[in-house]
């Protein structure tokens, strides 16, 4: 039963619009998205630390996204079915192109942050390239009637945040200056503002998937190929060809378990963004999962011991961008959408599915975070072939793996783990039984 | 067999008349420029 009410029925919903209480839910499940995105986001990018033994960032990258496309392809194999995400795409096949484009920007992103991690450090490239909300948000406004039929204090709310996340970006970035020399700095901070760019312009395809009505689960199996063909002509370009790439490879085989983990651990966090941009925008999904900036900032801080040596004007700099930056997140995650905002995104979303020839029932129905054009589908054996393939790939990896030799403390380290798994298992819980997945 | 040719090179040309399509583009190919200078 759609919970999108025709024009002329009785309730709650303007006409056209959504249940007043479906609308509630979905976008609460939806900003919880964006914080659980946030801390496995986080924790996704302690791996790249393993940059400081001296590996190539293209190899950290690509060792990071074959870790991704092992996940992207098992998790909608074990949560929904291949059949599920084959019948997804018959509705809406224009958008593999969309998605394989976004690989490619992810791909090319996050070899920009590797380079930004080496010269300038997590914590500051962090809330650098995580200026990315901010693009976001102009996309969302631009492209997809976002903030559209908003009264005043929700446009000042996502404006405002945005600008206080600005100027807490803008101290950690004068930080930096105390932290390496200047060269390094410009690189660092150019690779980081550019991966900023092009996480933010990534979100237009998210949303275009989205509106049309398209699961996550089944956009990222397509997006992965594009980030996978991006990443492998990079590292094959950058490494000077087949051969000395697969020297590198072969020389890195005792880490490259962390980084395929690493990437496994972001396909995690990356799911529940799109949740988050599905149900609740660009511009509150964003901000809220670009929290991955704190919870990078703890990793950083409390388990690899950066910025131990720092002056007290420097952690006093860095710590209070920090907070900035956090309280702008959250001015714009109250700035919850309304009905008649919500309304101008279903003209979107319909003038969307008119551009692609998309059936408006399978859209509706999909924005309402429900499922009324497919029945549910059996796994069959290629879901488990996909599944006992990419663990044995994994566990190959894991048995030749090596613990690398940088200093960490290990009991931070459980403490922001047993955080993190268990927003996952909370929240997960909650998008299932609201949305099935969908 | 003819069909689905026709319906892929519909809905292909529909994405590349799509204003919106060319803005990841143009940025996918600036990010890269970006690459090459720091790399």
């Amino acid at each position: 039963m759609s919970a999108i009410r025709l024009e002329g029925s009785r309730g709650a919903a303007e006409p056209g619009g959504l249940d007043a209480r479906r609308l509630r839910t979905l976008q609460s499940v939806g900003m919880l998205c964006g914080l659980t995105a946030g801390a496995w986001l986080g924790a996704a990018e302690a791996p790249t630390k393993l940059v400081t033994l001296g590996l190539s960032p293209v190899v950290i990258s690509l060792g990071m996204v074959i870790g991704v496309f092992l996940a992207r392809w098992t998790l909608p194999a074990l949560i929904q079915g291949t059949s599920y995400i084959a019948a997804d795409l018959r509705q809406a096949p224009h958008l593999i192109v969309w998605a394989v484009l976004a690989g490619c920007l992810w791909a090319v992103a996050n070899t920009l942050t590797i380079f930004a991690v080496r010269d300038v450090g997590l914590s500051i490239a962090f809330p650098l390239w995580n200026s990315n909300s901010l693009l976001g948000i102009l996309w969302g406004i631009l492209f997809f009637q976002e903030l559209r039929g908003a009264d005043w204090r929700r446009w000042a709310g996502v404006l405002g945040g945005a600008v206080l996340m600005f100027a807490g970006a803008t101290a950690l970035a004068i930080a930096s200056a105390a932290q390496v020399p200047p060269r390094d700095a410009a690189r660092g901070v150019a690779a980081a503002l550019g991966a900023g760019v092009l996480w933010g312009t990534m979100y237009i395809p998210y949303r275009k998937a989205y509106l049309t009505g398209m699961s996550p689960l089944s956009f990222i199996t397509f997006f992965t190929v594009g980030e996978l063909g991006m990443m492998t002509v990079l590292a094959l370009t950058y490494s000077g060809g087949a051969g000395p790439l697969w020297a590198q490879l072969s020389g890195a085989r005792h880490i490259l378990f962390w980084l395929l983990a690493g990437g496994f651990v972001w396909v995690v966090g990356d799911l529940f963004q799109q949740y988050a941009v599905k149900y609740a925008g660009i511009t509150r999904g964003i901000p809220l999962s670009n929290t991955n900036q704190l919870w990078g900032l703890l990793w950083g801080i409390l388990v690899f011991g950066e910025l131990r040596g720092a002056s007290h004007s420097v952690l006093a700099q860095v710590i209070g961008g920090s907070i900035v930056m956090a309280i702008g997140a959250g001015v714009i995650a109250l700035s919850s959408v309304s009905r008649s905002e919500h309304l101008r995104w279903q003209k979107a979303a319909a003038k969307e599915g008119a551009r692609y020839g998309v059936d408006p029932e399978y859209t509706q129905s999909r924005i309402a975070g429900e499922n009324t054009t497919s029945p549910p589908r059996p796994r069959t054996w290629i879901d488990w072939l996909v599944v006992g393939v990419a663990t044995a790939t994994i566990i190959g990896f894991a048995l030749v793996a090596r613990a690398p030799q940088i200093s960490l403390r290990w009991e931070w380290a459980a403490v922001l783990v047993v955080a993190t798994l268990g927003m996952l298992m909370g929240v997960g819980a909650a998008l299932w039984r609201t949305t099935r997945f969908n | 067999m003819s069909d689905d040719r026709e319906q892929h090179s519909a809905w292909l040309g529909l994405v590349l008349r799509d204003v919106q399509f060319w803005v990841p583009v143009a940025v996918l190919a600036g990010g890269l420029l970006v690459l090459r200078w720091i790399s």
